[in-house]
């Protein structure tokens, strides 16, 4: 659809697919299907090489004389190691003996951030709210206290931004925290197995499907649209 | 991959229910240079944007900008979607926003260089016509000003 804007004014596209069922009935002017998953549009992480196979293929689709075209990517990536589609928090019990402290245990996740920024070139994932992570043992109260019933709200909230998409920022940045923690001390570590480790074993996994309860038994759609996106 | 018969039930019907915009024919504007001599932009559809900037929420249908010569760092990506896997690019940007891919193919005369802004909207949204009648023609035009020649149109 965007394509279509852009080649309108003029602007030759080539548009990454996903799903070759849309990309087929949207019928933008270039696609180049890839075989792998969401979250993965060239193929895999600190792998240039697949990076540049697939951008050199999309890239030479715009030299084609007509349109529109849509060509596979040659399906021989392995990506076995990528599951289809991500853990959600419905799909994990959590463990026995989970401490019940997240303010005390974000504490000590933030220690394995800071290592993981560093490593990174300071790369995080963390940051939507705007609110550091040296003050989020607040967001962790503000969340427990939503989770709890209480009618709350933070002063770092933008007019712009209502209540339930604010939680869903803290959300996604408490979550970040602890997916970067994690992959500090466990580099290795697929997605699938972090997701397992934050919903099963983590007080902030916990905490997050309070908060998504609360959130999910009101009747407004947008507190109910809050909700699936927390706990995921 | 996602191969539809490979996904959960759940996610593999809501993505054949979507109601994906069905078309007959497709505007084609061929490209007037060789790759060597064009300069790109990156149009992405996963809801990045620069730190600091408003994050987008569900069904936003605004863009936001994003300076071409940005570091990796300050790109956040505040997307709503349950159906995809946040650690590829939590390790690395480039497999969503290939900047430093780009950047190596202009260093290396593959393409001609890169446009001075990429743009991102949200992506999986299910009402659209605000992005066909106004996100996506405000970008365009921006692009046409920028003397873009060409976009790599990418989703998360």
């Amino acid at each position: 659809m965007l394509a279509r804007s852009l080649e309108t004014a003029g602007i030759a596209t080539v548009v990454i697919s996903l799903v070759r069922e849309h990309t087929e009935k949207v019928k933008p002017p270039r696609a180049l299907w890839v075989p792998f998953p969401f979250g993965h549009a060239f193929g895999k992480p600190h792998d240039p090489q697949i990076q540049h196979r697939v951008l050199s293929t999309a890239l030479g689709l715009l030299t084609e004389p007509n349109g529109p075209v849509l060509q596979d990517f040659p399906d021989d990536v392995s990506t076995d190691h990528q599951p289809s589609a991500p853990v959600q928090a419905s799909a994990v019990a959590p463990i026995a003996n989970i401490p019940d402290d997240p303010a005390m245990e974000g504490t000590q996740m933030r220690l394995y951030h800071e290592q993981w920024r560093g490593r990174n070139g300071g790369r995080t994932a963390f940051g939507l709210t705007g609110i550091p992570a040296t003050r989020f043992r607040g967001v962790v109260r503000f969340l427990q206290q939503f989770a709890d019933g209480v009618d709350v709200d933070m002063p770092e909230r933008p007019p712009a931004v209502d209540l339930p998409n604010f939680i869903r920022l803290c959300a996604d940045d408490l979550k970040a925290m602890y997916y970067e923690a994690r992959l500090a001390m466990k580099p290795e570590m697929q997605g699938e197995d972090v997701a397992r480790w934050f919903w099963g074993e983590t007080a902030a996994g916990q905490l997050l499907r309070r908060v998504r309860d609360r959130l999910d038994a009101s009747e407004n759609p947008s507190w109910k649209a809050a909700a699936f996106a927390v706990a995921r | 991959m996602p191969r539809l018969d490979r996904l959960p039930r759940i996610l593999r019907s809501t993505l054949l229910t979507f109601p994906a915009q069905v078309n007959d024919t497709a505007p084609f504007a061929p490209l007037q240079m060789p790759l060597s001599a064009c300069r790109l932009a990156i149009v992405t559809t996963a809801g990045l944007h620069v730190r600091g900037d408003t994050p987008f929420i569900g069904g936003d249908p605004t863009f936001r900008i994003i300076p071409s010569n940005i570091s990796a760092a300050d790109v956040l990506q505040s997307h709503i979607s349950l159906g995809f896997d946040r650690t590829p690019i939590i390790r690395d940007l480039n497999v969503t926003f290939p900047i430093d891919r780009l950047r190596e193919l202009a260093s290396g005369g593959q393409i001609g260089g890169l446009a001075p802004n990429f743009y991102s909207i949200m992506g999986a949204m299910r009402k659209t016509s605000r992005i066909e009648k106004e996100t996506g023609p405000a970008i365009a035009e921006r692009l046409r000003n920028e003397r873009a020649d060409a976009a790599l149109i990418t989703p998360t």
